[in-house]
């Protein structure tokens, strides 16, 4: 190993175990865990308003949720118009035991980390059941029937009365060591179990990724025949490819109901599906941080044209509604200019930027 | 003794016979070549042999395993590995993520392991990426470890190729046409690939290829197809002697006559 173990810039490994490393010098692990742990602590210094916290609790979730679409459309090529109803599974478990057991019942109210893990493993349980026809479909087909999957998730919850027909079904307020979350700190503490859970399933992700569990998502997307003759099994790999983003798609879903303290089906739409699917590329498909910049880069910037939008709605006529179209116009365009100039997504960004600084002052 | 085993194969597509009845004997520890003009049935019963076709009628036997219903990556871990005529790879990836992909059945750890990625799952993995050093020294792929497929050139992607079926740690290889489009020099490379393969690593080849001059250098067996029959087989001299198998390469003499 070279004797800088901070700016090391060439591969100075002497053994194995040492290329397995994540970080490979000391900045970058120093600048990862700086920047968790500032996201651990600013909230405790600023106080933001509950409609900012709901924005960031929301990227939070969506990066759960990309996490698990990331998976994959990403890394093992299959592309999943249905992935707001995976999390919609995950979502409509918990209220489903609402339900049945009551939205205040204990086990709700006090036990909710085994129901948001529960509602991981339905999640991936209808994930892997949806991700069947990948045994014998490919691209847009299968594409096309992830998209029924969609369509049948919202069918079945707006005609079924157990589901309250897609209207609001009520979750109760979470326990915690100091008792009932009150309504003035419930941003603030699903801020915190959000955090924790993506921080936990980012790192699992990552140590997956690194291990034949991802290897094989890759090697079915680039080359099923080879993947094959490698001694994976293709259509295996492709229902465990959908089974894990089922899972993160549960939890996420799981978040979401508790956090909004509800559950109504205008959450699981294919508008929200595409949507997903957009932060995906905008993030970069393949690319596990690109499903981090993906939600933070769309939510915020639906946030800033929100705001403008409120601020024309002032200005010009109230018959000129700008305001409505402006939403769904920077989305679309925004979508439209990454796949045209940076199909590979903000990843990509991060990439250069890195690489740029780390060969700095040199040009290559 | 035989370690592989086709007996009275016919694949057929349709109307289209691409094999029929083929008998055929792979012994162990040889290099056995397969040849025949375009369209002769060679990749098909290279196909059949690693599970992408199963055969319409007859048996292949792998010692005393059944290989004729099994998908190919069953027979993959049974430890026929398979090196493909286009090249397979996995393009957007580098050599070394190629060969460790073919570790994939030698990383017994479980979902659980990979998760924390601590002890036994590390550990596993440094040992297979000392298996895969052992075949990228083997196929002098060094200069090109951490370079991605795609930005290879061809001969060293069907080097690549070769390299990754051996990661597979196989007893029986399938070469298919490693030698098609290279050069004298690549060529050259690639047969002294082929016999430490052999020689060195204790492993039955099956060579599918057009290069009849190394064919007949290189191999202990050859079997020759025409048209999805085997029209001869044998030792290499006697099968360049057989009037079938001249025929079928030159054509017959009446008609150069006439």
């Amino acid at each position: 190993m070279s004797a800088n173990r901070w700016l090391a810039t060439g591969n100075f490994f002497a053994t194995y175990k040492e290329e397995q490393r994540i970080f490979l010098t000391h900045l970058d692990r120093a600048v990862f865990v700086l920047f968790i742990a500032v996201l651990f602590t600013w909230p405790i210094f600023f106080e933001l308003s509950n409609k900012y916290m709901l924005v960031i609790n929301n990227i939070l979730i969506a990066m759960v949720a990309i996490i698990g679409l990331n998976l994959v459309t990403g890394f093992a090529g299959l592309i999943s118009i249905g992935h707001a109803a995976f999390v919609g599974v995950g979502a409509y478990t918990l209220a489903s035991i609402c339900q049945v057991i009551g939205y205040d019942h204990v086990a709700v109210t006090h036990a909710w980390p085994a129901m948001i893990l529960l509602c991981g493993i339905v999640g991936a349980a209808f994930g892997a059941f949806a991700g069947l026809p990948a045994l014998r479909l490919k691209h847009l087909y299968l594409a096309i029937a992830t998209l029924s999957f969609q369509m049948i998730f919202e069918w079945v919850i707006h005609h079924t009365s157990f589901f309250n027909q897609g209207q609001t079904i009520f979750v109760g307020r979470v326990y915690w060591f100091t008792g009932q979350v009150g309504r003035s700190e419930h941003y603030f503490f699903w801020y915190y179990v959000c955090l924790v859970t993506l921080v936990l399933l980012g790192l699992s992700v990552r140590n997956l990724l690194r291990s034949r569990y991802g290897r094989c998502l890759v090697a079915v997307r680039d080359n099923d025949r080879a993947a094959d003759a490698m001694g994976m099994s293709p259509g295996f790999t492709k229902v465990y490819a959908f089974g894990l983003a089922g899972f993160l798609a549960g939890i996420a879903g799981g978040l979401h109901a508790y956090m909004y303290r509800g559950v109504g089906i205008e959450s699981f739409t294919l508008h929200q599906s595409i949507q997903y699917l957009a932060m995906a590329i905008v993030g970069g498909l393949g690319t596990l941080n690109g499903s981090f910049w993906g939600p933070a880069a769309i939510k915020l910037l639906d946030l800033q044209v929100e705001n403008l939008a409120e601020l024309a709605g002032k200005v010009l006529t109230s018959h000129l509604s700008l305001a409505t179209a402006l939403r769904p116009l920077t989305f679309g365009l925004v979508i439209v200019l990454f796949l045209m100039f940076e199909p590979r997504g903000i990843a990509n960004w991060w990439r250069i930027v890195k690489s740029y600084f780390k060969l700095w002052p040199f040009r290559y | 003794m035989d370690s592989l085993k086709v007996d009275d194969v016919t694949l057929s597509f349709g109307g289209l016979q691409a094999l029929s009845h083929v008998n055929l004997a792979i012994e162990e520890g040889l290099i056995t070549s397969i040849i025949g003009p375009n369209g002769a049935g060679k990749t098909s019963l290279l196909n059949c042999i690693s599970g992408f076709y199963h055969p319409t009628h007859g048996e292949i036997l792998y010692g005393e395993r059944r290989l004729t219903s099994a998908s190919p990556h069953r027979i993959s871990s049974l430890g026929i590995a398979r090196a493909f005529q286009n090249i397979e790879l996995f393009s957007g990836l580098s050599v070394l993520d190629n060969l460790m992909l073919a570790r994939h059945r030698h990383l017994k750890y479980s979902i659980f392991h990979a998760l924390f990625y601590w002890g036994k799952t590390s550990r596993l993995e440094a040992e297979n990426r000392g298996y895969v050093e052992d075949v990228i020294d083997f196929m002098e792929l060094e200069p090109h470890r951490k370079k991605t497929v795609g930005s290879l050139s061809y001969g060293i992607q069907k080097r690549v190729e070769v390299a990754r079926a051996l990661t597979l740690g196989p007893k029986l290889l399938l070469l298919d046409e490693p030698m098609a489009g290279m050069n004298i020099q690549e060529k050259e490379d690639m047969v002294r690939f082929v016999i430490d393969i052999q020689k060195e690593r204790n492993i039955t080849v099956v060579l599918v290829e057009h290069d009849l001059g190394v064919v007949m250098d290189i191999s202990d067996r050859v079997y020759v197809f025409d048209f999805g029959e085997l029209i001869g087989g044998g030792r290499p001299d006697a099968v360049a002697a057989d009037p079938k198998v001249i025929e079928a390469y030159i054509g017959e003499e009446e008609r150069n006559e006439a």
